[in-house]
């Protein structure tokens, strides 16, 4: 039977196949953002024609779909989210408008004409009950039932069809919360009710009614589109199981997220690092960059020693994400990036983008010169052949948008569009050393695993730049979301904060803590019949040194924590400490906070098909030639054009040379020379 | 000099911009102070081994724009005498420091390449504990500088890499809390070598000339930029004013800042001669410090979109006049404990005054003071000292031309950097339980464009009896302004309930708190920019249906008539009622004895005062 993976992006709809053989076939099909179940079924439906059956039929013969999608995040950054009321405790009703300062974490202090932070939900939908439940867990004020109650009743006659209940301390005690979310569900049952302790059971309380209210604010739309995907898969025969991709890099069956839809957001950006570190995998290297280059943005993720890092600081736009995320820092760099003059007569490139549309100047509705029109008049990108010749690409209009912003600065066509070139080059680097460097990483001892529609063109230029040995462009370069989630573990994060100083910790408290998250893991894992035997459990804890603000995470030992194994946690919290922050205090006492329990259940690991080597000459490959303008020599060079179709494993290249494909075109710069792996993938190394 | 290409030029730049912002991340997450860690009361940067400002991201404009003073005075006596690996500390406002108030410990570090002294970095941050009367620096009624706690002029702390441990002993010997103190300290020194390491990385992969020629070009681009900025400010004097409510010693007499500011064609002058002379309180200000504010509301005038940028060529065209004995140029001994709120804020009012009369399309109306405490007891639960102080129980922001004022504990000083913290967080740290943190409606400057919410702040004391020093905080009396007849901002209260007692607490005084007191912090939002009369009746109506003003408030203040029941506009009465200019303007005003919002009938400053 076939697997599928499914990544609803922003403009592509991808769709993978691996075969039973262990071959992957690629599909792609545009996004429709209104009802994106039909962009799903229009891919799965060329897939089912690449193997001359129905949609019906295809769909019999599979075993399991993956899927990510941007519809959470797009219903987020558009605001066209639910109509989301808030209950609250009484005297605390503007902890969201207030957030923790003025502006995000973006803005800079010496701009102060900025718009004051519009929350989700307006004050007069947020309403205050008594009710108060102190830090120990201690129920001070029980709920005032009959308060509830009319301060729900307003909100559901306001026309909410989202109520998120969001009380103090409630990830001590959820009593309060739970008995507020089960009467406003007697009382409307078709709406949407979510508990902070619930999606985020971990003190401070703005990051967690935040996070509830996104939940609130997102779940009703992504139930809609995940009930009704369901069903379609069903009326259409198909029997396997229907997986969501989450922001944690899990993976987890419909019935199981809904209620917890704030997991949903960057659902496709966290499958990258998993599809690059198995490749690296492929190549026995685990420290490994993970980018994915769109139209829009460039996401980078660090991977070291094959861990992929989370965070719990996102925010996305003004708003603050406090769930634990794959960390893929963002930045505002794609194909379709604009050039301006800044104030100080810089030209720069980004964030702004042309989007879908009207997109570059060379998809002839556009009048701005983007980065693809840059790469376009630089001959790196093939006008004839653009997404396997679907897109035809205007030449001519690139050279004039492009020109126009030289003309400000003196400089022509081609000098203009290499400085955009380097520039955005130089935007992406930068970040990639920011985001290294924050965790104290060289990053020349890190492999590049390119991804993204536009991934193939810069990234050697961008290793060049940063002094990064290796490149490795994936075959399934330009659908990378989508190959990751072959390689994702189905699982659940549970936590528990309890804040104690190493000498007063409870062992028998952590213990039941414990027992606690792990029956909730049988009892959710049961409902999807995955037996306890085939869970595996990683517990880990968020400490600090007595004092701090700011927490790390340590794992815990897989038996009940004593005084003996206690040690032990201690002096790796002062390691790991020390290799973040560069010193450590064990003289300190230390104190815990947060324990947490990450429950999965492992996928089969993917087995892609090794294929035989070049028996030909690479110059079988050739498709011709390109006028190409490289970094330092403005006069163009011809560079030979290679199709990826007709490439074998163990063809070789120098750079300079492009290799197109239907779905991407691969930049060797001077200086590098390529390969073809036994998977067909493109190594990249500097001579 | 080297010729350097735009991309290398903005690589450079944008360098030394990220490792600002990487270092002030690293002591946050490490650092154990409340003010640093969640409320990010710390600043860094870079400058030029002359002094000049090459990068200062991010942080309170009062600790560190000024630290070019600072860097010339340590260059003048160490001389030759400065190596790599060495640090100084220095939180004096005199003998070289040129530091705005004791609290603020300053780490500065000369980065060295190839034996040549290129750099300094610093990283300035609110230290828990300074030592002297009281703890955390703020004693209103100190007798002089030396009773405000521990002066430290520039002094190597550590030497060549070797940490002198006598002086260090010295120094935490004289500090509360000299084990925090200290983890701070670690957090902060060690932000200085990782600062050190990045930009040694730059200068290898670019070569000492170019780095150094894309710094200058930087500096000299910007300083055009704001040049061209200045210009097209009209020509003319233009003046503003402002004044805290007493000087913490001599008591209920307000001080008053004033300044002229003067464009000529690229350059500004901002002179402070006609302020009040210096005080016997501590809301006295050095002249580094006044220099800072007075090019901090020069920035927030400028193009937002150089906001980025900003370095020494930001203010090569600006001079700021403060005579000696000035309270904007205090002589030693005065005290400055209040100084980066009071008169800080009150000099960065008046320019914002001063500068809103040359662009009011850039009018930014003053914002709720800081309604600060510093309270030091027991904690029953562990049996340790604490000392508890946080913005979170400030007002809002004030309305700028265009936009209403954010709601939020902020204040104007720190140019809404600073940060709230968390109840819960605060619950479980300090034995204080909250009763309340909410915005109260009509509590704020009203205006075309409004301030954000004022708000009600209310906790119990569950720990011992101590004592809580109201320290910077202001406002009961002087009410900030606002802009374009936009509305000022409206008087602020803190009272202690105590039984059936209702003390009140005025700003820059010590008094005591008991167990099982409430403490009641009422903080008025920003002023308003522009006539309510003028604000859109759809945005009055939002703001009725919000409950941020009450349908009362919508009428007498904006003209907009809102029916209560269904929150829509009465389009003809609205039309009826705005047809002339009310007779009678209303501002908020807090009820002494009920503690409600009131509206009364607005009576101008001057006529108040006298």
């Amino acid at each position: 039977m076939k697997q599928l993976t499914i990544d609803v992006g922003g403009t592509f709809t991808d769709c993978l196949v691996l075969e039973e053989s262990g071959q992957l076939q690629r599909f792609k099909a545009s996004t429709t953002p209104d009802d994106p179940t039909l962009g799903f079924f229009a891919a799965v439906g060329k897939a089912a024609k690449h193997y001359g059956q129905t949609l019906e039929q295809f769909l019999a013969d599979v075993e399991q779909i993956v899927h990510g999608t941007t519809l959470g995040t797009n219903i987020l950054i558009t605001e066209r989210g639910a109509k989301v009321g808030m209950i609250t405790t009484k005297g605390f009703r503007d902890i969201v408008e207030m957030r923790r300062g003025i502006r995000n974490l973006h803005g800079s202090m010496f701009d102060m004409f900025i718009e004051p932070y519009q929350p989700l939900v307006p004050r007069r939908l947020v309403r205050g009950v008594e009710e108060r439940t102190l830090y120990t867990g201690k129920m001070l004020t029980p709920l005032n039932e009959s308060e509830l109650r009319e301060q729900a009743r307003r909100l559901l006659d306001e026309g909410c069809n989202a109520i998120a209940i969001c009380f103090l301390h409630s990830y001590a005690n959820g009593d309060n919360e739970r008995k507020a979310k089960q009467i406003v569900q007697q009382m409307s049952p078709d709406t949407y009710v979510t508990a902070s302790h619930e999606i985020l059971p971990v003190f401070r309380e703005f990051e967690r009614f935040s996070t509830a209210v996104i939940s609130a604010y997102i779940g009703p739309a992504i139930t809609r589109y995940a009930r009704k995907l369901q069903s379609g898969l069903k009326e259409r025969g198909c029997k396997g199981r229907l997986l969501m991709m989450l922001a944690n890099g899990l993976v987890q069956v419909v019935d199981q997220c809904v209620d917890r839809a704030v997991y949903l957001l960057n659902s496709g950006p966290a499958a990258a690092p998993y599809g690059a570190s198995y490749l690296g995998g492929l190549h026995g290297k685990n420290n490994l960059l993970s980018v994915d280059m769109g139209g829009t943005s460039f996401d980078v993720c660090v991977v070291k020693e094959g861990e992929i890092p989370s965070t719990s600081d996102s925010w996305v736009g003004e708003h603050r994400v406090a769930i634990k995320m794959v960390d893929v820092p963002t930045v505002g760099a794609g194909g379709g990036s604009l050039a301006w003059i800044d104030s100080l007569g810089l030209l720069r490139v980004g964030p702004q983008s042309a989007g879908a549309d009207p997109g570059p100047a060379a998809y002839g509705k556009g009048e701005e010169a983007s980065v693809t029109d840059a790469d376009l008049v630089l001959g790196y990108i093939p006008a004839d052949y653009f997404l396997g010749g679907d897109v035809k690409l205007d030449v001519e209009r690139s050279h004039q948008a492009v020109a126009r912003v030289g003309s400000k600065l003196h400089m022509n066509a081609s000098q203009t569009a290499l400085v955009m070139n380097t520039t955005i080059n130089t935007v992406m680097a930068n970040l990639i050393t920011e985001v290294c460097t924050k965790k104290g990483h060289d990053v020349r001892d890190f492999t590049l695993v390119a991804g993204g529609g536009a991934g193939g063109i810069h990234a050697a230029a961008i290793a060049k730049q940063l002094s990064i040995p290796t490149v490795i462009v994936p075959r399934v370069a330009a659908l990378m979301s989508a190959f990751g989630m072959f390689a994702m573990n189905l699982g659940l994060e549970y936590a528990r904060s309890c804040a104690r100083r190493q000498d007063k910790l409870d062992f028998a408290e952590i213990s039941g803590l414990y027992e606690d998250m792990r029956r909730q893991a049988r009892d959710d894992f049961a409902s999807i019949g995955i037996a306890e035997s085939q869970l595996a459990y990683k517990p880990s804890v968020e400490m600090r040194y007595v004092g701090q603000f700011h927490e790390v995470e340590i794992d815990m030992p897989a038996e009940d924590l004593n005084a003996d194994n206690l040690k032990a946690l201690l002096q790796n919290f002062h390691t790991q400490y020390e290799k973040l922050f560069t010193y450590n205090m064990p003289w300190r006492s230390a104190e815990f906070l947060t324990y947490r329990l990450k429950v999965t259940s492992a996928s089969r690991p993917i087995q892609t098909a090794v294929l035989s080597g070049a028996g030909t000459n690479v110059e079988t490959a050739r498709r011709g030639s390109r006028m190409c303008v490289f970094d330092g020599d403005a006069k163009p060079i011809e560079t030979p054009a290679y199709d990826w179709d007709r490439m074998a494993p163990g063809h070789k290249l120098t750079g300079p040379a492009l290799i197109d494909d239907k779905t991407t075109t691969v930049l060797v710069v001077p200086g590098f020379r390529c390969e073809v792996d036994a998977y067909h993938n493109l190594l990249l190394r500097a001579q | 000099m080297a010729t350097i290409d735009q991309i290398t030029l903005s690589t450079v730049w944008y360098g030394f911009q990220s490792l600002c912002r990487e270092m002030r991340a690293m002591v946050t997450r490490t650092s154990q102070s409340y003010l640093i860690s969640t409320l990010k009361d710390l600043s860094v940067g870079v400058w030029l081994a002359d002094g000049s400002i090459v990068a200062v991201p991010e942080g309170l404009p009062v600790q560190f724009l000024g630290t070019s003073f600072a860097i010339s005075s340590i260059r003048e006596m160490y001389k030759e005498n400065l190596h790599p690996g060495d640090v100084i500390l220095t939180n004096d406002p005199y003998h070289g420091g040129h530091n705005t108030h004791l609290p603020d410990w300053g780490y500065i570090r000369p980065v060295f390449y190839k034996g040549e002294l290129l750099f300094f970095t610093l990283v300035r941050g609110h230290m828990m504990d300074t030592g002297g009367s009281f703890p955390g620096g703020y004693f209103a009624n100190a007798y002089d500088i030396i009773a405000e706690g521990l002066n430290i002029p520039p002094l190597k702390v550590v030497k060549k890499g070797v940490l002198d441990e006598d002086l260090n002993k010295l120094i935490f010997n004289n500090v509360r809390f000299p084990v925090e103190v200290k983890i701070d300290t670690d957090a902060m020194i060690a932000a200085g070598k990782f600062s050190e390491n990045r930009i040694i990385e730059i200068l290898e992969r670019y070569g000492k000339d170019t780095v150094l020629a894309s710094i200058h070009q930087m500096l000299d681009r910007t300083e055009r930029a704001v040049r061209a900025e200045i210009a097209a400010i009209p020509d003319g004097t233009y003046s503003g004013e402002s004044a805290t409510d007493d000087d913490g010693t001599v008591l209920d007499e307000p001080v008053t800042v004033r300044v002229d500011v003067t464009i000529k064609g690229d350059q500004i002058t901002l002179d402070f001669s006609r302020s009040d002379a210096q005080r016997p309180g501590f809301i006295n200000s050095v002249y580094a410090s006044t220099f800072t504010r007075a090019a901090a509301g020069v920035i927030l005038y400028m193009d937002p979109a150089l906001a980025d940028f900003h370095n020494e060529g930001s203010l090569r065209p600006i001079k700021v006049v403060a005579p000696l004995g000035n309270v904007t140029n205090c002589r030693y001994p005065a005290t400055v404990g209040a100084s980066p709120i009071n008169v800080g804020c009150q000099m960065l009012e008046a320019v914002v005054e001063a500068l809103g009369k040359a662009r009011p399309d850039r009018s930014i109306a003053s914002w709720g003071k800081h309604r600060g405490d510093y309270t030091f007891a027991l904690d029953p639960r562990t049996g340790e000292r604490y000392v508890r102080t946080t913005f979170d129980y400030d007002g809002s922001a004030g309305a700028v031309w265009g936009h209403d004022g954010m709601t939020g504990p902020t204040h104007l000083t720190a140019l809404g950097s600073v940060q709230r913290g968390s109840i819960e967080e605060a619950e479980i740290r300090f034995p204080w339980r909250m009763l309340k943190l909410e915005a109260r409606p009509n509590f704020t400057g009203h205006g075309r464009w409004r301030g954000g919410c004022g708000m009600d702040w209310r906790a119990v004391n569950e720990g011992s009896d101590g004592r809580m020093s109201s320290g910077s905080s202001d406002g009961d009396v002087v009410q900030g302004k606002g802009a374009l007849g936009g509305q000022r901002v409206p008087c602020a209260r803190t009272f202690i309930l105590r039984g059936n007692e209702k003390i009140r607490l005025k700003p820059h005084r010590i008094d005591p708190v008991k167990t099982g007191d409430i403490v009641v912090k009422l903080s008025p939002g920003g002023g308003g920019v522009g006539d309510p009369w003028t604000r859109p009746a759809d945005r009055v109506a939002e703001d009725v249906a919000n409950e941020k003003i009450t349908a009362e408030v919508a009428r007498l203040v904006y003209g907009v008539v809102v029916d209560p029941a269904t929150l829509k506009v009465d389009e003809a009465a609205t039309a009826r009622l705005r047809s002339t200019p009310p007779t009678q303007r209303y501002e908020a005003v807090i009820n002494e004895e009920t503690l409600d919002i009131e509206m009364k009938p607005l009576v101008p400053q001057a006529e108040q005062t006298t």
